[in-house]
């Protein structure tokens, strides 16, 4: 190659590929193209969705994990519960957007921040929960057992808290719920979730894909609670239906 | 008898060489050491993009043409605004990405002064970036200002073809840009004051919404980008800025200056490549692509590579 | 390194409430206008329809499912799906948040009206009076804390909510939080710091004027069941 070539061709102008005309439907921003969904399903929403689940997960494990060795505590202790619940109604008012933009400053634009602010907003609906489940045991019942001479750890195991189980699985099942709502306010922060396509769209003004999104995260908290409904009949066989 | 049975040494550790550079090539690149894979072996990269679909590009863009050469690159899309991002930067979140000359010395460097030429803008922002310890590669061709736009039959119906011709229009005009505009001499400031349209009236707007209030007469001109997508279609045109209030936005990657020096100079050459075919219609096809068309950036970035001999 | 950083920006964001009380005095009303109208608006579409439905015992199935899938409306995904129907501006948020506080309003009130002590609508009915009589004189006063409670949690919801309407062009102290290039990471903070308080003036307002509809016999049997502090967050199965 000669060293006159060379200046030549970087001059060239580019190949500009021809990238494809949209369909009509997307070009003209139709409410929902079928098409343009079924051939991002894999890039765009598929990825979102699991990404959203991951988030979920967490959190509620999380939120539950620390909630419930609280409400613990505060059966055991009852001066720990007002200030506990104080301090989770305080985070649950705060609104969402407000939390991950004010954690944000502290513990940057990483998923910890998000994850510390959608854990905050399960620890009320758990703890709460928890606590009234197993203050609402009957006495008699707790009687009974004492009388057969479980011990007070027994009576906790044994007893009272698979009579507080759906009290328990129904704050599980409001916090899962909950969780998805506001991990698709988490795209705001890092892009994950069901709320990346979401502001994806917002940017192109692009119906297809607010639908699209909009619609996964309602099926899936929909799904999330009638499965965890379910969960709790086949659990608890014997609980009545009204609380 | 000796040299026969050295011969057959030496074929059979050809051999076993040869074995063994074949299985150091693992399914996904081809050949190994330095050859057309300088950045095997070298350290891990970090691109940013800021939140809007031409970064996304760009990021695709530099992202695939250093991971064909075997660089190990990660990509973290859509991390915000220039401040957000400048942040990541200076923190080591990220190590580079596409950034536009005029904003450097605008938001980030914060500098009243401006550039009167695309070389002057971007040798001020270079120099301003080396003192923190990062440096620019060269610039692309294209550049990103902002700009008014207009509906093409508007202009051809009042006689505009530049931002001077507003003027006779006096307060039938009304400009529709993001809020921030209306302190910005690349925005209200500079058109009423380097072009004297004090009658002109401002509607402040979301990035994004100003075509669709072009279209429904909101606005009779909206604060667009010279690369937008919507510009290559033939209905929208863009007024001429003698004066060049709004600057002069190419873009160039912004690089840590340490990473440079480890990654080799393949790898300043790589992006420099990519930087070189960026011209204003490349870019705008592909932001039409994106934008318009509704095609994923990271195939739209594929294919442009792939067309240009970088992929 | 982030401990400073923290601290920094906090104290730019109070700063920024120093410079700029004007931009936010507007955006705070604009806000408060919004929720306003989206609780009228709900009160006025779920209330009616709520204890009605209470009143003659109808619905229950229906009430429940609305309970549970309104909890479940994403907010965030309702807006998005909006703006695809109805577009961006006031009226489409404040469609979005219509429906996400009617819900929670008319199974409070259904539930409030429905769950009114037997006892003394029979004795009311007993006494000789008329169906009306009996929602006006007894059902009602009895269900207004719980209807109340509805409203309350409803309006605090809408208030956190509001905030990620701005994103749909609802104006509020949310634009400023999704407007960070315009307003910086300064003013993102301060905002979000004065939607907070926005939420807690809610919520303790709404709790203070709880406690003077609640006739003081109901007082002490609700306050066992429901918490001073915080949402009511029921737990149904």
């Amino acid at each position: 190659m000669t060293t006159a070539a060379i200046p030549i061709l970087a001059q060239a102008q580019p190949v500009i590929p021809d990238f494809g005309r949209g369909s009509t439907c997307v070009r003209e921003n139709g409410t929902f193209c079928w098409g343009w969904f079924k051939d991002n399903w894999g890039d765009v929403f598929q990825p979102a969705l699991v990404q959203h689940l991951w988030l979920t997960a967490i959190a509620v494990g999380l939120g539950f994990a620390i909630a419930f060795v609280a409400a613990l505590i505060a059966y055991r202790l009852h001066w720990f519960e007002t200030p506990f619940t104080l301090f989770t109604g305080f985070l649950y008012t705060i609104p969402s957007l407000a939390l991950f933009q004010l954690l944000v400053p502290i513990t940057g634009l990483t998923t910890t921040t998000v994850e510390i602010a959608l854990v905050s907003y399960t620890l009320l609906i758990i703890f709460r929960n928890t606590l009234l489940g197993l203050r609402g045991v009957p006495d008699d019942v707790r009687e009974a057992a004492r009388g057969m001479g479980l011990t007070r750890s027994q009576m906790l195991w044994r007893v009272e808290l698979p009579l507080a189980l759906p009290a328990i699985v129904a704050g599980i099942r409001v916090a899962t719920v909950t969780v998805i709502s506001l991990a698709t306010v988490a795209a705001f922060i890092v892009d994950q979730g069901l709320g990346a396509p979401i502001r994806d769209a917002l940017q192109k003004n692009f119906n297809t894909e607010f639908i699209a999104a909009g619609l996964l995260a309602v099926i899936l908290a929909l799904i999330a609670d009638a499965l965890i409904v379910g969960a709790q009949r086949l659990l608890t066989p014997w609980a009545r239906r009204t609380a | 008898m000796r040299t026969r049975f050295l011969q057959r040494v030496l074929a059979a550790l050809m051999l076993v060489a040869l074995a063994l550079g074949a299985m150091a090539c693992g399914s996904d690149d081809n050949g190994g050491g330095s050859g057309d894979q300088p950045g095997k072996g070298k350290p891990p990269v970090t691109i940013g993009s800021k939140d809007f679909t031409e970064q996304f590009i760009l990021g695709q863009l530099y992202k695939q043409a250093l991971e064909s050469k075997g660089y190990d690159v990660t990509f973290k899309q859509n991390i915000g605004s220039t401040e957000v991002i400048d942040k990541a930067l200076t923190s080591g979140k990220v190590d580079m990405y596409p950034e536009y000359t005029g904003t450097i010395l605008s938001v980030v460097a914060a500098q009243a002064r401006r550039p009167t030429s695309e070389q002057a803008a971007y040798d001020a922002a270079k120099k301003f970036q080396e003192g923190r310890g990062f440096t620019l590669l060269n610039k692309s061709p294209f550049y990103n200002s902002d700009a008014v736009g207009v509906t093409k039959a508007y202009a051809q119906k009042n006689g505009l073809k530049s931002i001077a011709d507003i003027k006779k229009l006096g307060g039938k005009f009304t400009w529709g840009a993001p809020p921030e505009s209306r302190n910005r001499f690349e925005g209200l400031k500079g058109l009423r004051e380097v072009y004297g349209l004090t009658a002109m009236k401002f509607k402040p707007l979301q990035i994004g919404l100003q075509y669709k209030a072009l279209e429904s007469g909101d606005i009779q001109g909206g604060d667009v980008f010279t690369t937008d997508g919507q510009l290559s279609g033939g209905k929208y045109i863009v007024l001429t800025d003698p004066k060049r209030i709004f600057g002069f936005q190419n873009v160039a990657p912004v690089v840590k200056n340490s990473l440079l020096s480890k990654e080799g100079p393949e790898f300043g050459q790589t992006l420099n490549a990519v930087s070189a075919k960026l011209t204003l219609q490349a870019i705008r096809q592909m932001n039409a692509a994106v934008d318009i068309d509704k095609k994923n950036p990271a195939e739209v970035a594929s294919q442009f590579l792939s067309a240009n001999g970088l992929k | 390194m982030g401990e400073e950083d923290g601290v920094n920006t906090f104290a730019d964001a109070i700063r920024f409430i120093g410079n700029n009380t004007d931009l936010l005095r507007d955006k705070i009303i604009e806000h408060l206008e919004l929720s306003g109208a989206a609780v009228g608006v709900s009160i006025l579409i779920a209330l009616p329809l709520g204890i009605w439905l209470g009143h003659i015992h109808r619905g229950y199935f229906a009430a429940i499912t609305l309970a549970n899938v309104g909890r479940a409306l994403p907010s965030l995904a309702v807006i998005a799906i909006g703006i695809a129907l109805v577009g961006l501006g006031f009226v489409n948020v404040l469609i979005a948040l219509v429906v996400l506080a009617v819900p929670i309003m008319l199974t409070n009130a259904y539930t409030a009206v429905d769950g009114v002590d037997r006892d003394a609508v029979e004795a009311a009915r007993g006494m000789g009076m008329r169906g009306r009589d009996v929602l006006w004189r007894i059902e009602l006063p009895l269900a207004l804390p719980l209807i109340f409670a509805g409203i309350r949690t409803a309006t605090v919801y809408v208030i956190a909510t509001a905030t990620l309407a701005a994103i749909a062009g609802g104006g509020g102290l949310g634009e400023i939080i999704v407007s960070q290039a315009t307003y910086g990471i300064a003013g993102v903070v301060a905002a979000a710091l004065l939607v907070t308080a926005l939420a807690f003036a809610a919520e303790g307002g709404f709790a203070l004027l709880q406690r003077a509809v609640t006739p003081r016999g109901l007082r002490a049997q609700r306050e066992r069941s429901e918490p001073l502090v915080g949402p009511a967050v029921e737990a149904t199965t």
